[in-house]
């Protein structure tokens, strides 16, 4: 019986170190896949690692990730130890409110102290970035190095620092020499902690950091939703530092008490600690990437850029930094409300990527800077049609980037033409179609599908056609299990995963380039004729290099690398004719060649009630279709 | 010696400002209108009206607390008879082990997250080792199931370490008194074992349904864009709607619904260890 | 009566994992409605042997019988018999009264029969009332009565007592021997009690097992323990004793520090070496005439009931030195921003190899300080030239401006005192130094042995150091310069006395005692 419970033991534990480490193997595993799947080994190959670095987002999380951790870890270290021997000599009542304080970010759902640190920033205007990264993670490392420290310290003789002070010590040097010593194993498993609450952190990083600073855990979360194995790639590196590290302090202990027991080593250890420490700071400062220099007009300049993440073409940077010295730092944005809040809080960008309607509530709301003609060269190699539009008439501050269409994304050998023809996009209500269709998580998107769907305008702003639209929206969510999605849409519809779904369509023209069953359909009731462009905002830093970059991107070199590496239409005539036309890559791609001059198809006007209205009834689609379950 | 207590001082007016005032804030947000400002605003209960009133936002809420219960049950049914092998191992074995359970959690939640995207999506292994059983087709990724798994992998270790802790504490000498009054090994586990590591069992409860009940990271990788907690109400009304006072108020109102449970298992705790006091 | 066996150890070896052997082959047997203490240091192997009975260990090999059964392989639960455990083990999250009842209760015993039967055991401790206290608020004399009534209320017919009062405190711990004693004759069944307190052991036993290094040495009632020991080490454990090593010259005679006693003993070889026991309260000190040995007191202690005093019948080893006591040599530097001091010393010539400069400085007490601050600055440069015969060498020491000053060192070849009897040896050499370096001295004695580099060390084996004792009969208040004699000297063979008469320190005594109270044993063989 004994024996038979000794194998049920080993049986589950296996278990569970197969179910801990799986995904691990699996992610280290994959990181070395040739193609992108995430499902099918291909091959050998350290194509994603190289990716990963030439990757200057992705380099720099890993820098900040270290970067704020060691730093963060030692602050609160000192800090919280410093606190903990204070607090256990203060008064039995301070010591019992500091506990309950200190319980605060321990017992609180980590998002809500997250908020707190959002909040306190924005409130006391604390411009968001590293700093507020590096503050947040020392307030929240600190109170498990006190719950550390502060067992070893109760433990502690109350007289040890009478008997220093009584053989001559100073306090100072009574707390150095004699009860630090003594509370040491405290403080490192205290130091260690912080550490690992420091690398793991997503969720407060997420909501204080600011201008473009990312950890791993950023990268990860605004990376995932399209397929991108170098995010194996990173988290494999960041796994290998982490077992490294892991094996050197439990190692160390050991290697450091046999070296201890031969007379005379201590200095040399903690020469070698030091040492130690010191290199692997180098080390983690050798990730950042190192700017090449040389004589360009813009050399040693910045460009930050605010845009779309898998929006610019392959080369496009590295080809812009080469051509004119400066550095190009691109944040990514989740979406243009993320983005307006951002930009509304007052960070500062040279170059924002948003949507038309996003344009005119910026232009309204002066948050952009006029475009200097002077500058721009490049205003008469783009298609007339995305010229002069109503967000922006007469282009006085944005150039066009991509434009395209929303329509229906559909597979040819489930969907019938004919349903799409006879029902437009009701055919999102028909229940044939149960559980085979993705909708796009944009509430701009949902409602004009909606409103288009019920013959209405889509920038309505009669509250009972959005009621009606809510409706229409929730009738969907709730009857045929639809799959709200943002940019996985693309790889899944590519993949052919489900049979409907409402993409751009660029989107649409890179699903089809990859997937011959798949059909790009554009309703009769119309739809939502768009544009994504580049403005400057009025606190831009650096609007030269702005207008610059601008040139360079509507130049044939860079729009062809946009449009031929991303799929979307591009503004440049002769691009266009060349990827769409014959020999080109979207040769016979209907959504490369968006439908223009349709009366029905407007473009999206922007009204902040109507915005509110939409995206909070937006929220609670979401939220019945996730109660629908 | 009185020295040593200002050093506690610099400590404290940080941790008001950190700590405090911003728990502060998200109050004041809740109980405000108009504004990401601080200069103009007004009181109002409308946040939490609006919240409370609206059967769609309190079903959310049930959801929350549905799915952190259910990832609590499957955590503690799991964990238990893991820390309990680990706690009756030798002792090299045991170091090993618990290492070994602690080296993911030093690996990036999101990562670790992530890293079961592939696993789970269509046409991963799962699904492949699944067809092979005669299972074909099944939908894994974006279902309540891959967030529950997501769940149940990100917060297991620390139900764990919580019990095996406790369970290491316990006093071998116990184990042999309960023998030697003529218990068998099940006996011994139900009436000795069993209710000694409660404590530990109380604070692996903390540490998975705290978390578990606001993640948001996890439904949104693993559960879709359809699928949305508590935490991913909040994430919305804060990145994408921008109703800061509204998010403030869910805020507020799990923040205190989760304080009121932890003093609620407190004191079931106290009452379980009743006669200590 | 003839009492009737009740557990018999059968050859018990348990060796553990790493090798070690931590039980010899034991054999024992315990009889019913006795009071058996195991009693050794620890690690002896005592506790080993209680918990091979409990069950919890099982033995390497040998066999364990209870009652006429094999028991060696049921697990503990199905042994009739209880613990107490060393740490009481009471589970914290019961109250009293569950604690007392939990063995009741696993086999089902209905509630009113538990009810009656703790109630009694409540009454049996004295603990009535206590039923729903939380154990672990308790005291720990409490606690252990809470864990015998625990263990007693399932009616073992063996309860194991596991150091149980060692957590207590003294006072308490005499109480509860008391109580354990008592508790056993009511319920009138065995107890194997395991203890490292010899004292314990002597009260409460009415058998005494005596362990040493896996093996048992001496099994027997109280009495016969401590008035016949089997051997030096159960004499050594049990009670306070002169132990020496004698000779047995023929049946009734034995012959130590060169006396020869009549004793009561008989049955050695002639000229057998063996062991000699003298209890301390069996000496008596008398007049010097009318004692069989005579000695002078060394030390007097007052013990609340008796004296122990001390005497030294045989004198120690000795020998005399001349310390040179000199006036102040300072060398003070040019600018009278340093000085430096250092004297001159004897050395062995077989320690000459040993010497290098970190040696001679301590040996001539080098220094080099600043006048006006008093702080020590260190020595920089020592210049010598020693040849490796007897003869006067110069040094001289430097520090790091140059300040100098030059000693000599004397290398003798110093003779030591041996003493083949008592075997032992004992030097110590010549020595200089100035009044100002005795007056300083906060530890004469001390420094004086260390200033003569006075040493004793066994014959037998030179590692082995020897306390040395200083004598001196000048005033170290009001020291001059001269030369003084300073004797070292060993201590000789030392009685241990218990009396109730009052000596005084230096005086000469007779002692004098029986011949039964000369216990004499057989040498340990190891």
């Amino acid at each position: 019986m004994k024996q038979s419970k000794r194998t049920f033991g080993t049986v589950l534990m296996t278990l569970s170190i197969i179910f801990f480490y799986l995904p691990i193997l699996y992610m280290i595993i994959f990181s070395f896949n040739e193609g992108k799947s995430l499902t099918s080994f291909t091959g050998f190959s350290l194509r994603w690692y190289q990716h990963m670095l030439e990757s200057q987002d992705m380099m720099e999380a890993l820098y900040t990730t270290f970067m704020v951790a060691i730093i963060a870890t030692a602050i609160s270290t000192v800090v919280g130890t410093i606190a903990a021997i204070g607090l256990s000599k203060s008064k039995k009542i301070v010591r019992e409110l500091m506990d309950q304080v200190n319980n605060l970010p321990m017992m609180n759902p980590e998002i809500v102290t997250a908020i707190g640190f959002m909040l306190l920033f924005i409130t006391f205007q604390v411009e968001k970035g590293l700093t507020t990264m590096l503050l947040a993670h020392i307030a929240f490392c600190i109170p498990y190095v006190m719950l550390s420290v502060m067992p070893k310290i109760k433990s502690l003789d109350p007289n040890l620092a009478d008997a220093a002070m009584d053989l001559g010590c100073t306090p100072w040097q009574a707390l150095i020499k004699v009860i630090v010593p003594q509370i040491m194993p405290g403080i490192v498993s205290g130091a260690l902690i912080a550490f690992t609450m420091s690398i793991d952190d997503f969720i407060i990083s997420y909501f204080v950091t600011g201008r473009g600073v990312k950890n791993l855990s950023i990268i990860v979360y605004t990376m995932s939703k399209r397929i991108n194995p170098s995010i194996n790639a990173i988290s494999t590196v960041m796994i290998v530092i982490i077992t490294i590290l892991l094996i050197v302090i439990n190692v160390l202990p050991t290697f450091l008490a046999k070296q201890a027991e031969k007379p005379g080593n201590g200095k040399r250890n903690l020469i070698i600690a030091l040492a130690c420490t010191i290199l692997l700071v180098f080390g983690i400062q050798s990730l950042k990437p190192s700017v090449g220099n040389g004589n360009r007009p813009f050399e040693g300049q910045t460009l930050h850029i605010y845009n779309v993440g898998e929006y610019t073409g392959e080369n496009i940077i590295s080809n812009f930094e080469e051509l004119t010295g400066a550095e190009v730092i691109m944040e990514i944005f989740d979406s243009n409300e993320a983005m307006y809040i951002k930009v509304a809080n007052g960070e500062s960008y040279d170059i924002l990527v948003p949507s038309d309607y996003m344009i005119q509530r910026l232009i309204e709301e002066n948050l952009l800077q006029p475009l200097d003609y002077e500058l721009l060269d490049c205003m008469d190699l783009l298609v007339p049609e995305v010229l002069n539009l109503s967000y922006d008439p007469n282009n006085v501050y944005s150039v066009p980037y991509f434009w395209g269409t929303v329509g229906i994304c559909y597979d040819t050998t489930i969907v019938s033409e004919e349903d799409l023809e006879k029902e437009g996009y009701n055919i999102f209500l028909d229940e044939k179609y149960r559980g085979q269709i993705y909708l796009y998580d944009s509430e701009r998107d949902s409602f004009m599908m909606a409103l288009k769907a019920l013959g209405y305008s889509m920038n309505t702003t009669d509250e009972q056609e959005l009621q009606e639209a809510y409706e229409w929206l929730v009738q969907c969510v709730q009857t045929m299990k639809p799959e709200i999605v943002t940019d996985e849409i693309i790889d899944n519809m590519a993949q052919g995963r489900k049979a409907l779904g409402i993409t751009y369509s660029g989107d649409a023209a890179y699903i089809m380039s990859e997937n011959e069953n798949m059909g790009f359909y554009l309703p009769e009731s119309g739809t939502n004729f768009w544009v994504d462009a580049m403005v400057i905002p009025a606190n831009a830093n650096n609007p030269e290099l702005a207008h610059e970059f601008m040139n360079y991107v509507s130049s044939y070199e860079g729009a062809l690398d946009n449009s031929s590496y991303v799929g979307y239409t591009s503004p440049n005539i002769e691009v266009r004719e060349e990827l769409g036309g014959p020999g080109g890559d979207y040769e016979g791609i209907n959504a490369y060649l968006p439908r223009t001059n349709y009366e029905k198809d407007e473009v999206f006007f922007y009204d902040e009630n109507t915005r509110k209205v939409m995206s909070n009834l937006w929220a609670k689609v979401k939220i019945s279709a996730s109660n629908a379950k | 010696m009185k020295k040593f207590t200002t050093l506690a001082v610099p400590y404290i007016v940080w941790s008001a400002l950190m700590l405090v005032l911003p728990m502060a804030l998200i109050a004041l947000y809740s109980l405000t209108n108009q504004g990401n400002t601080i200069i103009s605003f007004s009181f109002t209960l409308e946040h939490y009206v609006k919240f409370f009133t609206d059967p769609d936002f309190l079903l959310i809420l049930w959801r929350s607390f549905v799915i952190a219960v259910k990832t609590t049950i499957i955590c503690l049914l799991l964990g238990y008879p893991v820390a309990y092998f680990i706690a009756r191992s030798n002792e090299k074995l045991q170091s090993i082990l618990v290492l070994s359970i602690t080296i993911p959690m030093w690996i990036n939640a999101l990562v670790r997250t992530y890293a079961w995207i592939g696993l789970l999506s269509d046409g991963g292994i799962i699904q492949q080792i699944l067809a092979f059983f005669g299972f074909h087709d099944v939908q894994l990724l974006y279902t309540e199931g891959a967030v529950l798994l997501g769940m149940v992998y990100n917060f297991l270790p620390f139900m764990i370490l919580q019990i095996n802790t406790a369970l290491c504490k316990m006093d071998n000498s116990l184990l042999e008194a309960s023998a030697d009054l003529g218990a068998n090994p099940l006996q011994t586990f139900l009436r000795v074992t069993f209710p000694l590591s409660v404590p530990g069992v109380i604070n692996g409860i903390t540490l998975v349904f705290l978390p578990a009940v606001s993640s948001f990271f996890i439904p949104k990788l693993l559960g879709g864009g359809q699928y949305f907690l508590i935490g991913n109400m909040i994430e919305n009304q804060f990145i994408t709607v921008g109703e800061w006072n509204f998010g403030s108020a869910i805020s507020m109102i799990m923040a205190i619904i989760m304080m009121l449970m932890m003093m609620a298992v407190r004191k079931a705790e106290d009452r379980t260890q009743g006669r200590k006091e | 009566m003839e009492k009737k066996k009740l557990i018999e150890f059968r050859n018990i070896v348990k060796t553990w994992e790493d090798g070690t052997v931590v039980l010899k082959g034991i054999n024992l047997d315990i009889y019913e409605n006795e009071f058996v203490t195991l009693l050794g240091p620890s690690g002896c192997g005592k506790t080993t042997l209680l918990r091979i009975l409990g069950g919890f260990l099982d033995t390497t090999e040998g066999s364990v019988m209870f009652d006429g059964e094999e028991i060696s392989h049921k697990p503990p639960y199905e042994r009739e018999l209880n613990t107490v455990f060393q740490r009481y083990a009471l589970f914290p999250h019961l109250s009293v009264y569950e604690n007392i009842a939990f063995g009741l209760k696993i086999k089902k015993v209905s509630k009113d029969v538990i009810d009656q039967k703790v109630m009694k055991m409540l009454k049996l401790i004295g603990l009535e009332g206590y039923e729903n206290k939380n154990v672990s608020l308790m005291s720990g004399g409490q606690q252990q009565r809470v864990a015998i009534a625990r263990a007693l209320v399932n009616e073992p017919k063996v309860l194991l007592l596991d150091e149980p009062l060692a957590a207590l405190d003294l006072k308490l711990r005499k109480e509860m021997q008391y109580e354990l004693k008592r508790i056993q004759q009511e319920v009138g069944i065995t107890f194997i009690f395991v203890t490292h307190d010899q004292e314990e052991a002597l009260t409460m036993s009415d058998k005494i097992v005596v362990m040493k290094q896996g093996e048992i040495q001496q099994v027997g009632t109280p009495e016969e323990i401590y008035n016949e020991p089997a051997n030096k080490y159960v004499a050594n454990f049990i009670g306070e004793s002169n132990i020496l090593s004698a000779t047995m010259v023929e049946d009734y005679k034995v012959r130590f520090d060169d006396i020869t006693f009549d004793c009561v003993d008989f049955g050695y070889k002639p000229n057998e070496p063996v062991d000699v026991v003298i209890r301390p309260e069996d000496i008596d000190i008398v007049e010097v005439e009318k004692g069989k040995m005579t000695g002078e007191v060394l030390s007097v202690l007052f013990k609340g009931v008796h004296y122990e005093i001390m005497v030294e019948t045989v004198p120690g080893t000795t020998v005399t030195v001349n310390m040179h006591v000199i006036g102040n040599r300072d060398v003070s530097s040019a600018d009278g921003k340093e000085k430096i001091s250092a004297n001159d010393f004897y050395i062995d010539i077989e320690e000459l190899e040993n010497l290098d400069d970190k040696e001679i400085i301590a040996r001539s007490d080098a220094q080099a300080w600043d006048p006006e601050t008093d702080e020590l600055m260190s020595i920089a440069k020592v210049e010598y030239d020693l040849k490796n015969e007897l003869g006067q060498y110069p040094v001289k020491f430097s520090t790091a401006n140059g300040t100098t000053v030059e000693r000599t060192i004397f290398v003798v070849n110093q003779p030591f005192v041996k003493n083949e009897k008592a075997n032992e040896a004992i030097m110590a050499f010549n020595f200089f130094k100035t009044v100002d370096e005795l007056l300083e001295s906060q530890a004469l004695d001390t420094d004086i042995k260390t200033w003569a580099n006075a040493q004793g060390w066994k014959l037998s084996n030179e590692d082995q150091s020897i306390d040395i004792f200083v004598d001196y009969d000048f005033d170290p208040e009001n020291i001059k310069e001269g030369v003084y004699k300073v004797t070292f000297s060993t201590t000789g063979r030392e009685f241990k006395i218990h009396t109730t008469d009052y000596s005084e320190v230096g005086q000469e005594v007779g002692l004098t005692f029986f011949p039964e109270d000369i216990h004499v044993m057989s040498k340990m063989v190891f």
